[in-house]
């Protein structure tokens, strides 16, 4: 009989570990929420930094999953390193259990002073990426924007909104939309609104810079601290041009709010197991950083992706790889 | 000086254009930060400034203040802070949840003198 | 001289010197406090002290001394037990002085009886003659007796469990207010061991004392109890000594003011933003019960133990009062709700906080003066409050119900405007609040608006009570919106939602604006209610009148409170305040103002 691995998640990091787990001769069973898998990736036109379709990668992941037992709309409710117990009561047994929950977007109405769901023309970049996807990028009364801002850190590094970690990808995602509208409206003002940039993965320096240069992306460092809509349904924004010291008050056709990530709601189901800890931010903690990061604490439970922090697509990808050669390791060596 | 109001060169000629960390006494504000030690986690958004009920009247930039005043440069920080209301719109927009409106008033209160 | 002396020493003891030195220090230092705060009364407060004394006011102030110094109705709407506690010690030792005196009045018949006579009554009692009368109060002496220790007793079990009698929290006590608890407690018992060994040598039956004492005589020989009795009366009117003298100085000075407080808020004396002498009255009618603890959530959710009021009125008193312990308060006025003395406990928080700021320069606030970003017009002005403006669905949602009911606005502040003026009035900055209170009076005097509406319950606050608008009525949203609803210019479909509902601190107990909310939410769909509500609803943590807790606080404050509302089971949590709306909304779910909810519900 073959050992099973139950994969909690449908996303990058469940689907490359299920991938893996098949090369090493085990039985993954991945447990998805919704209706499909792919998880996040499906909302994603094209990947920082090198602008490859999301698709691409997915198809690419999905390639590898033959024979993998895959249970759409199924939702987990408890999790043990033996067991998982499905919203609906049905329960299955297993060897191990690698948790690829992943995140969630970070909900923009909550920053409610920049009229997210309010002002016609307030978007997220979730909504921006559709709009990129469907090909079809305009305000709401289906004209051109010419002058667009992009603020950083909406729901990151925010004690207001409990949002206190740093989200990482969204400082390259706002750079690549810059430079997205830019492409489709060459002759828009862009001007990105920043509080620091964060540039940590590789190419991603490059890619800002040539947002600057090539792309004549205005950054203007000041956060946002609030909008209003005038009469023909623009948007003013005021902040503070930190680098000058004075109020800066400006009136944009579209405000892209870049959104942040925030721990998964699922992680409350997952706290209930013994011995998983979360971080005061809600995501996952791992057994530590450096060495046992795809290892919940509980043996027989690992983590893969976004479920103990913000990741990016390709590491989060890594994530997966490893925790499945630890899970069939730590299936391998029992008795 | 209405010139001279509008454009902020970041200098004026009364002035050594160098903050002298040297010469400038830090006792106070090494009180502010012992009162009040998130006051150290600002980083600089500017969120208050672009909220601030006084800034959008006049020309007041309590960001600036308080870092003026954490590098020992306490002129004139006791009278530009009267110009805030106290309305509390900064702190509910501070992303580091820094009590704005404490750190105005310790910091009238400790530099009364200057 | 013989005669005299004789007189004198008639009913004396040397034991009685103890109790006299301790009255009469009590006596002068009570007349000399008197004296002074009576003396330096404004003019205006003793205008109205001469008017009171001479009008009707006085039996009203009879009848709640009776009810508050001697029953403590209030304190049993606290918790009964606590009550009875209250009232057997203060009823209860009335009586025995009252009817004490009768009884050694109807007995010490020959010459000139001094006070201490009375107090030690059954020492210098002649021995009884056995009449009706005579049984009858020795009896009625040993019951009220009983009644007081009752209340000793219950005294000493709430140190142990003060929850049994309705509180979480007892006060901390200073040293001083320890020595005059222990003489307090002390006085009974002891009362009771020398009137009963005196009893039982003179064979005054009654069935306390006498009994007891007749038992201590035939259990421990009347040698013994003669000279227990000598020692007995020494501890009694030593310990009196000591709670006499200690009573100016200490908590118990509150059984002499609270009796005059009463007269002067009868006579409409009142503490205002300035300190005023009038204050002494409040500060030391204060006996440190402790009912202000257990409401407080600085205690409660954010485990500040220091600057409840019963503590900052003891600073206060004490002139200790630190500027950290005058600015750590919500201010919220649960407390004072709940005050068994009916201390007005945020005026003088308030107005405590005045010494810690400074006097405004002549130019400060000059840059407001031409301030003036209002747009539209009309007979109704619109003054959204600066943290509206960090609320935009407020804004919106006004905005569709100006528009629904047709009415013509006059937007004072939508794209900036100048502050009401009451955060500086909470921060001690009167003056300077004064400042552009003013300049917003000459706003909306400029603008011709017979309506002032406002989404800010700080704001209507102020409005309501430090600008003087003349003509312009000044209404809450809540009250306006009730009465567009009312009068059919609005009207809203009701939804299939549960709502509950969070009364704001400055809308609720601040300006007693309960029920129009409340109305209007029924009309717009079902209202499931908290536990607490109304005036002892409790507050979001950000109060802009707390200067001193830092975010952590106040979110553990915001988020015990949501999980007090989840209880409710409700969908939405409606609230009518944008500052309350921002802070709750980290930790409960949908929050929503009642605006949004009205505009939501509109039928066209």
């Amino acid at each position: 009989m073959t050992e099973k691995v139950i994969i909690i998640g449908g996303g990058v990091a469940g689907l490359q570990a299920a991938a893996t787990l098949l090369e090493l001769g085990l039985k993954p069973v991945v447990v998805e929420k919704t209706t499909h898998i792919g998880g996040k990736l499906n909302d994603w036109h094209k990947l920082f930094p090198s602008l490859t379709p999301a698709s691409a990668v997915l198809a690419e992941l999905k390639s590898r999953l033959e024979g993998v037992e895959i249970l759409t709309g199924t939702e987990a409710a408890e999790i043990t390193p033996r067991s998982v117990t499905m919203t609906d009561g049905r329960r299955m047994e297993a060897d191990a259990v690698i948790v690829a929950s992943g995140f969630d977007v970070f909900p923009a109405e909550l920053k409610e002073e920049y009229g997210y769901g309010l002002y016609r023309n307030v978007y997220t970049t979730v909504d921006l990426e559709r709009m990129f996807a469907e090909g079809r990028v305009h305000l709401h009364d289906g004209t051109a924007p010419r002058r667009v801002a992009f603020l950083h850190c909406v729901g990151s590094r925010d004690e207001k909104v409990d949002q206190r970690h740093c989200s990482r990808v969204c400082c390259i995602t706002g750079v690549k939309q810059a430079m997205e509208i830019k492409a489709v409206f060459p002759g828009a003002e862009v001007y990105n609104f920043y509080m620091d940039i964060r540039m940590f993965g590789p190419g991603y320096e490059e890619m800002y810079r040539e947002a600057q240069e090539n792309y004549n992306i205005h950054f203007i460092r000041g956060r946002i601290s609030e909008a209003g809509e005038t009469q023909d349904r623009r948007i003013q924004i005021k902040a503070e041009d930190t680098l000058i010291g004075r109020p800066l008050k400006m009136t944009v056709d579209m405000l892209v709010l870049i959104v942040g990530m925030k721990a998964g709601r699922s992680n409350g189901a997952l706290a209930r197991c013994p011995g998983i800890e979360l971080r005061p931010s809600r995501f996952a903690a791992p057994a530590d950083s450096f060495c046992s990061n795809v290892y919940s604490g509980v043996p027989g439970i690992f983590y893969a992706g976004t479920v103990t922090a913000p990741k990016n697509v390709g590491e989060s990808i890594n994530e997966g790889v490893a925790a499945a050669v630890k899970a069939a390791g730590y299936i391998r060596s029992k008795p | 000086m209405a010139i001279e109001r509008s454009i902020n060169w970041g200098y004026s000629i009364s002035r050594p254009r160098a903050v002298d960390m040297d010469a400038n006494e830090h006792e106070a504000a090494a009180r502010l930060l012992r009162k009040l030690p998130e006051l150290q986690a600002c980083i600089t958004c500017g969120s208050c400034v672009a909220t601030c009920t006084a800034g959008n009247l006049t020309e007041f930039n309590f960001r600036m203040v308080h870092t003026l005043v954490r590098r020992g440069e306490y002129k004139g920080a006791y009278d530009e802070l009267n110009k805030c209301m106290l309305c509390g719109k900064c702190r509910l927009v501070c992303p580091r949840g820094i009590n704005t409106r404490a750190v105005v008033m310790a910091v009238k209160r400790i530099l009364g003198e200057y | 001289m013989d005669i005299l002396q004789g007189e004198i020493f008639r009913y004396y003891d040397h034991f009685v010197i103890p109790f006299n030195i301790g009255v009469w220090v009590l006596f002068a230092v009570i007349v000399y406090k008197y004296v002074r705060w009576f003396s330096r009364l404004t003019p205006e407060d003793k205008s109205l002290v001469g008017r009171g004394l001479f009008s009707r006011k006085v039996f009203g102030a009879v009848g709640e001394v009776v009810s508050e110094s001697l029953l403590h109705r209030r304190i049993f709407r606290v918790d009964p037990l606590l009550g009875y506690m209250h009232m057997s010690l203060a009823l209860g030792w009335f009586l025995l002085i009252a009817v004490g005196w009768v009884e050694a009045s109807m007995h010490l018949t020959e010459g000139f009886a001094p006070l201490h006579a009375h107090v030690f009554y059954k020492f210098f009692a002649p021995s009884p003659a056995g009449s009706t009368a005579e049984t009858v109060l020795s009896n009625v002496m040993d019951l009220l007796l009983l009644f007081v220790l009752s209340g000793v007793a219950l005294a000493w079990f709430k140190r142990l469990r003060s929850r049994a009698l309705g509180m979480k929290r007892t006060t901390k006590h200073v040293v001083g207010d320890k020595v005059a608890l222990a003489a307090l407690w002390l006085i009974f018992p002891v009362r009771l061991l020398a009137e009963s060994a005196q009893a039982g040598l003179k064979s005054i039956p009654s069935f306390l004392t006498g009994n007891l004492g007749e038992w201590m005589v035939s259990a421990l020989g009347e040698g013994f109890v003669s000279g227990f009795s000598a020692v007995a009366w020494w501890v009694y009117s030593i310990v009196l000594a000591v709670f006499f003298v200690s009573m100016p100085f200490s908590r118990y000075m509150h059984i002499f003011t609270e009796i005059p407080l009463i007269f002067l808020r009868r006579f409409g004396l009142r503490s205002r933003e300035q300190r005023s002498a009038f204050d002494h009255f409040q500060i030391e009618a204060c006996s440190r019960c402790g009912v202000c603890i257990d409401p407080c959530q600085l205690q409660a959710d954010a485990g500040i133990g220091n600057v409840q009021s019963v503590y900052f009125l003891r600073d206060r008193r004490y002139h200790n009062l630190a500027g950290e312990v005058a600015s750590n308060c919500l201010m919220c006025g649960r407390c004072e709700t709940r005050c068994p003395v009916g201390i007005e406990l945020n005026t003088l928080r308030l107005n405590s906080r005045e010494k810690f700021s400074a006097l405004p320069a002549d130019d400060r606030y000059a840059y407001v003066a031409t301030a003036d970003r209002s747009s539209g017009g009309g007979r109704v002005g619109y003054f959204a409050g600066c943290m509206t403006l960090l609320t935009p669905r407020i804004l919106h949602s006004m905005e569709r119900i100006f528009d629904t009911a047709g009415e013509q606005v006059w937007w004072a502040d939508r794209d900036g405007g100048v502050c009401c003026g009451r955060p500086l009035k909470l921060s001690g900055e009167t003056e300077a609040a004064r400042r552009i209170m003013d300049h917003n009076s000459l706003l909306f005097a400029r603008h011709g608006i017979d309506t002032l509406v406002t989404s800010c319950p700080i704001c209507l606050k102020v409005f309501r009570e430090d600008y003087d608008l003349g003509p312009v009525e000044v209404l809450h949203h809540t009250e306006y919106i009730q009465r567009l609803l009312s009068q059919g210019k609005l009207e809203i479909g009701k939804q299939d939602i549960l709502y509950t509902y969070h009364d704001p601190c400055e809308l609720g107990r601040g300006c007693g604006i309960y029920d129009q909310p409340r109305d209007i939410i029924r009309r717009a769909g079902r209202l499931a209610e908290a536990a607490e509500i109304r005036d002892n609803a409790r507050c979001c943590g950000g109060s802009l009148a707390n200067l001193e807790i830092g975010e952590s606080s106040q979110q553990r404050i915001a988020a015990s409170l949501s999980y007090h509302y989840r209880q409710t089971g409700a969908d939405i949590l409606v609230t009518s305040c944008p500052l309350c709306k921002k802070t709750i909304g980290r930790s409960f779910g949908e929050v929503k103002d009642i605006s949004e909810v009205v505009a939501g519900a509109i039928r066209q």
